[in-house]
């Protein structure tokens, strides 16, 4: 159901994008006869024309440095992080090298899987065939990067990060929603304060939680850090949740009620499915915080258990660097963020308006 | 089913709670969880701030007893504050997170004003491309955002800054190695980290603002500038100060820039308190001072906390 909505509206998306052509030139062709009988001065056609020109090169010079990025990985220059080459508007001979050489080899190696059959001496031997999917040396890269060794401990932390997160979330998000209960108010309040101020709130307490982690010496253990990743996760989900779930009109449980479901049906058969959309930008902003937190990760995990934003860091330190690799790393760790992040917002356009307050 | 309403029909027996007052079971896990991760490193960042506390001897014994009495650190009352607040390091540092505010909000709000002007100019077609385009940056993780930052600004011949700079025949920079410029580029990089945020708001508020009002002005022959000032900016003052509060606690509590940038350097003249505190306790193994500065920290941010709650508004989404 979310998928065909999710689908329906990348369709509405791809047929807005493939008209806009048309519908300019269509556009541009009135205001061109207009001008021609003279309802239009020139004059003020020229400025819009400028300004448009202008106000596009505004944004094309914010966004440069994402661009920026992107060349230097497809350039491809084999020189260090701090002496690249000089930077021309397109690379001279693009290349892929530098992915080859994040992602590595994508082989599975065959396995052999013996079965012996009890009491005789037979065995059967079966060899599971490799599959070889890219190889990097086919490419001339020696040496790839840790990118799957990072990705691996990113998602021991973020998966876990992610089930505890939305234990706790949802029957909280529930409760707040749709009950009324001793402290509610004061609940809502301090998710809603820890919410809005507070991103740095972490690192003050960061001394003290290291302390306690080395003390208890789970400080290198990635389990830990998952489930301090969901506990600061709380606030900001669970009045998204909340928000979310308050959309969803009280008439349908009542319904459900009437025809007699038990509270819990009511919960698995009303209330989770109509919020799916709310779950899943739920999920993705749990997962995201997992995925890409970087001062309590780099302070706690050792160099074994390093998740990928820390190994994105630990390779800017690292002055030998080309350039091209450092930048198709990060190119490959943001890319799937990104596309999460654009997913994610719309469905957030709306709850949070100006100050995240209304609903 | 039936030990969630068993459990709720003991509750209905105690005298001050009703049956509803069930439900705060299913807000607790959360809330228990979140404390435990929030106000536990709170008390304990406290605890530790009273004494000599080092890795020698914090670390020191082993289970719960060695957690609560802090290992074999000694309670040395107020000394670490003293010591903090007697310190050059800790007032030059306090003095550049204030100044790097005031400069980062300044250059925040002036940039986030000009490019909302400019998207919402009625001179300019396409103009909901342009601002899907102009927030995009807001989905980018903030640790790949400041690495690229960095090369951006790379102290060496070439990084793009510096390649601007020789492009336009001026001579390149050491950018990350000087006070100042290192200062400079901090302000750069959190400008751009925070203008889509502050774009959006801007606006939303610019759309807000009754348009019969500019008509009404250009007839009596008021200048672009005089519409701007006497009736724009009034009309957008409120959310873009409650924007400006919301950023400004931001830029106090920054600490991936200078922290990746250059540790706060050059020789630590950089380090913003944030910064400033997590190096003397983790780089420099001072616990008790890292926590004492931590505190002070603390004490501004609940301070952003309380002037958002009163400026914000904060308190109108709860009573509904």
């Amino acid at each position: 159901m979310l998928l065909g909505a999710i689908a329906r509206k990348l369709g509405n998306d791809i047929k807005t994008f493939a008209t806009m052509p048309a519908r300019t030139v269509r556009k541009w062709s009135y205001t061109v006869q207009a001008v021609r009988r003279g309802e239009l001065p020139a004059s003020e056609v020229l400025k819009v024309i400028l300004s448009t020109i202008g106000a596009t090169l505004v944004v094309l010079a914010l966004l440069f440095p994402i661009y920026w990025i992107l060349m230097a990985a497809l350039s491809g220059s084999g020189s260090s992080l701090y002496t690249s080459e000089s930077f021309s508007l397109f690379p001279t001979n693009p290349t892929v090298k530098p992915f080859i050489w994040v992602i590595g080899d994508l082989i599975v190696p065959s396995y052999s899987i013996s079965a012996a059959i009890p009491f005789t001496d037979l065995a059967f031997v079966f060899q599971t065939p490799g599959i070889e999917i890219l190889d990097a040396s086919d490419y001339g890269v020696d040496r790839p990067s840790e990118f799957k060794h990072f990705l691996w401990n990113s998602l021991m932390v973020a998966i876990p990060t992610v089930l505890i997160a939305m234990s706790l979330i949802i029957p909280a998000a529930y409760a707040l929603s749709r009950r009324e209960f001793l402290f509610r108010r004061k609940i809502l309040f301090l998710y809603v304060l820890m919410t809005q101020v507070g991103g740095g709130l972490g690192v003050a307490l960061l001394i003290g939680m290291y302390a306690l982690y080395v003390q208890f010496g789970i400080n290198d253990s990635k389990l830990a850090l998952a489930v301090y990743y969901a506990a600061t996760a709380v606030p900001f989900n669970t009045w998204l949740l909340k928000t979310y779930m308050d959309g969803i009109p009280v008439s349908y449980e009542e319904a459900a009620v009437v025809d007699g479901a038990p509270p819990w049906r009511v919960v698995t058969e009303v209330i989770i499915p109509m919020s799916t959309a709310g779950l899943a930008t739920v999920f993705i902003f749990v997962f995201l915080t997992g995925w890409t937190e970087f001062v309590v990760a780099q302070t706690l995990l050792g160099t074994e258990n390093y998740t990928l934003p820390v190994g994105l860091y630990a390779m800017v330190d690292e002055y030998s660097i080309p350039w091209a690799r450092f930048s198709a790393f990060a190119l490959t760790f943001a890319s799937p963020i990104m596309l999460a992040y654009l997913f994610a917002q719309r469905y957030i356009e709306g709850g949070l308006s100006f100050s995240g307050m209304e609903g | 089913m039936s030990t969630v309403s068993r459990a709720a029909d003991r509750i209905e027996s105690v005298p001050f709670l009703t049956r509803d007052d069930a439900s705060l079971l299913l807000v607790l896990p959360g809330l228990f969880v979140f404390s435990a991760f929030m106000l536990f490193p709170v008390l304990y960042l406290l605890g530790i701030s009273f004494t000599n506390a080092e890795p020698a001897n914090l670390f020191a014994g082993e289970g719960v007893v060695a957690v609560l009495t802090f290992g074999d650190a000694l309670f040395v009352g107020l000394e670490n504050y003293a010591d903090v607040l007697t310190d050059g390091q800790f007032w030059n540092s306090f003095g550049v997170t204030w100044l790097f505010v005031a400069t980062s909000v300044t250059l925040k709000i002036g940039a986030s004003l000009a490019i909302a002007l400019i998207v919402t100019s009625e001179l300019v077609r396409g103009k909901r491309v342009l601002r899907s385009l102009i927030i995009f940056p807001m989905g980018l993780p903030p640790i790949f955002t400041i690495t690229v930052w960095r090369g951006i600004f790379s102290s060496a011949e070439f990084g793009l800054m510096n390649q601007l700079l020789t492009a336009f025949g001026a001579s390149s920079v050491a950018w990350l190695s000087g006070r100042w410029t290192a200062f400079v580029a901090y302000n750069v990089t959190e400008a751009w980290l925070a203008y889509p945020f502050m774009v959006i708001i801007t606006v939303s508020a610019l759309q807000d603002v009754p348009e019969e009002l500019h008509e009404a002005a250009v007839v009596d022959g008021a200048g672009f500038l005089a519409r701007f000032a006497h009736i724009t900016l009034p009309s957008i003052k409120r959310p873009v100060l409650f924007a400006s509060i919301l950023t400004s606690a931001a830029s106090f509590q920054q600490f991936l820039i200078p922290f990746v940038f250059n540790k706060g350097g050059p020789a630590r003249a950089n380090e913003l308190i944030v910064v400033y505190g997590y190096r003397e306790a983790l780089s420099f193994q001072q616990y008790g001072r890292g926590a004492a500065i931590s505190i002070i920290a603390l004490v501004f941010i609940g301070a952003f906390m309380w002037l958002n709650v009163k400026k914000g508004k904060l308190a109108d989404g709860v009573n509904d």
